[in-house]
């Protein structure tokens, strides 16, 4: 299994989470996750990623962080 | 960068702008109003003047910036998408924009047909917004304290409105109603109900995101909005009885402000513990809301156990009515503009990107010092009006200050609107300049 590639957001100034999970969208191999680590839902994103081929799940951990896991659709 | 990305959630950005660029204009028109009536405009808070200025902030500056900023907020930070959301803005701005000029029209010059236009016109318009927006929070798959905050804060601008409208028809057909009253409830709803829940709701949210504190704790997320909602609720229910519950009353009411001042406390507690001590306008602008939250709920305890007093005399209701406008809300809407503007520009400039070409950051947006210019004079316009209670002769001063801060804040915001033009010009160009002939 493929190292999973990693974005953590929390105790970044937004915009810089989504600037670096679109960076990091740019170079994801079909068929890898990325995971994104942040304290909100981030609902812009989402709606990009919806447009744009891609899947998403999302869960809260006990601390309040959110794991999205995306990839290509 | 992924090329070509679109941003599906966000509505135009002239949605929000146009309710921005108007807001402070509002506020420069209290401040001239206070020039014009000098001393006068402290004399009672029953005076025609006293009630145009209110509303002039109250509906003029913040309600117009408030709504710009949920109809901007709800689909970006809610997931929350609103019906029709360019025929609801259109509507919005026309309700607040025309009605807030109806009710400056109708207190100043007493005139009845000025209130019977307003209430149809405001009671449709803004009656419109608050349903579409409830509805659409109600139908957002997301969940949360915020979401459960900002429902019950809709609610509470619908109570304000009905109340407004129900006022407005009273001076618009001379019907006996208990203007009084309906006025203390009114009020109670407009800045408590609404106002203060819909600060909580975007606090729990932003305050960690943007000021980069920890998260807010779930004991108070998960008691303030329903408790505040049942405390207003059960104190407007004992202005109904003739024989009135004047204890309870008075228990209820100080319950409330006790847990505002738990919010600000709370509030000011985690900006002390963020994550990078930088100290910027907006995390200032707040800082000072607070502040002003806790000697307004203090204001409001000690005029509770001392009744009777400050009914006729207009300073107590002076004084907190500038604590609560001029230093908690207006100070809350402009430290959150100097965020969601540059915000808004970068998301909606992303359209234009593609690989290899960076959009500018968001602190190029509106210059930093520029910010603190207006809080610097935001704070002097506080300082003055509060100091003209005492000494009514500070009002000059004090409306300068505030038609001040607010031209500082609407050259500021000209700027981020300007801004995001300019950079949009710019990547186009160098996107054309990229193009193969």
């Amino acid at each position: 299994m493929a190292e999973e590639r990693t974005v953590d957001g929390r105790g970044l100034m937004p915009p810089e989470p989504m600037e670096l999970t679109l960076t990091a969208l740019d170079s994801l191999p079909d068929g890898e996750e990325l995971l994104l680590l942040l304290y909100v839902e981030p609902h812009p994103l989402y709606g990009i990623l919806r447009k744009n081929g891609y899947t998403y799940r999302s869960q809260t951990r006990p601390d309040g962080t959110v794991e999205i896991r995306i990839k290509k659709a | 960068m992924q090329p070509g990305l679109s941003f599906e959630q966000a509505p135009p950005i002239s949605v929000p702008f146009r309710f921005f660029l108007t807001a402070p204009v509002f506020g420069m028109a209290a401040g001239l109003l206070l020039l014009w009536q000098g001393p006068a405009a402290l004399a009672s808070r029953w005076t025609g003047v006293a009630l145009a200025l209110t509303h002039l902030i109250a509906v003029g500056f913040m309600l117009q910036a408030m709504c710009g900023a949920l109809l901007q907020m709800l689909p970006v930070a809610a997931g929350a998408n609103i019906w029709q959301p360019q025929r609801v803005t259109h509507l919005t701005h026309a309700g607040l924009t025309v009605g807030t000029l109806l009710l400056l029209a109708g207190f100043l010059s007493e005139q009845a047909l000025f209130f019977r236009i307003a209430v149809p016109f405001m009671a449709v318009s803004l009656g419109a917004f608050a349903l579409i927006v409830l509805v659409a929070l109600f139908r957002t798959p997301a969940k949360g304290p915020t979401i459960l905050a900002l429902r019950i804060a809709v609610f509470g601008l619908i109570v304000t409105i009905t109340l407004g409208a129900t006022l407005a028809s009273g001076f618009g057909w001379q019907l006996a109603l208990p203007l009084t009253e309906l006025t203390h409830v009114h009020a109670v709803w407009g800045l408590g109900g609404w106002s203060l829940l819909l600060v909580a709701g975007v606090a729990y949210l932003v305050v960690p995101m943007f000021q980069l504190t920890p998260p807010y704790p779930m004991w108070l997320t998960r008691i303030f909005s329903v408790m505040l909602f049942f405390l207003l609720a059960a104190w407007s229910i004992t202005w109904l009885p003739l024989q009135r519950p004047a204890e309870l009353q008075v228990a209820l009411a100080s319950a409330a402000a006790l847990l505002a001042v738990v919010f600000a406390a709370v509030t000011l507690r985690l900006q002390g513990q963020r994550r990078r001590k930088v100290t910027e306008p907006t995390l200032l602008f707040w800082r000072l809301a607070m502040t002003c939250l806790i000697l307004a709920a203090a204001g409001v305890i000690l005029q509770q156990l001392k009744p009777g007093e400050g009914e006729d005399y207009a300073g107590t209701p002076f004084l907190l009515g500038v604590l609560l406008m001029v230093g908690v809300f207006m100070p809350v809407i402009s430290g959150m503009l100097y965020k969601i503007m540059p915000f808004l520009n970068w998301l909606h400039l992303q359209k234009v990107g593609k690989p290899g070409l960076v959009v500018p950051n968001m602190r190029q947006m509106i210059p930093e010092p520029r910010m603190m210019v207006q809080l610097k004079l935001h704070l002097a316009a506080l300082a003055l009006l509060l100091g003209a209670v005492p000494l009514p002769f500070l009002v000059y001063p004090g409306g300068l200050a505030l038609i001040a801060s607010c031209a500082w804040l609407e050259w500021n915001v000209v700027e981020a609107a300007r801004n995001y033009a300019r950079f949009k010009e710019e990547l186009a160009e160098k996107l054309a300049a990229e193009q193969p002939d």
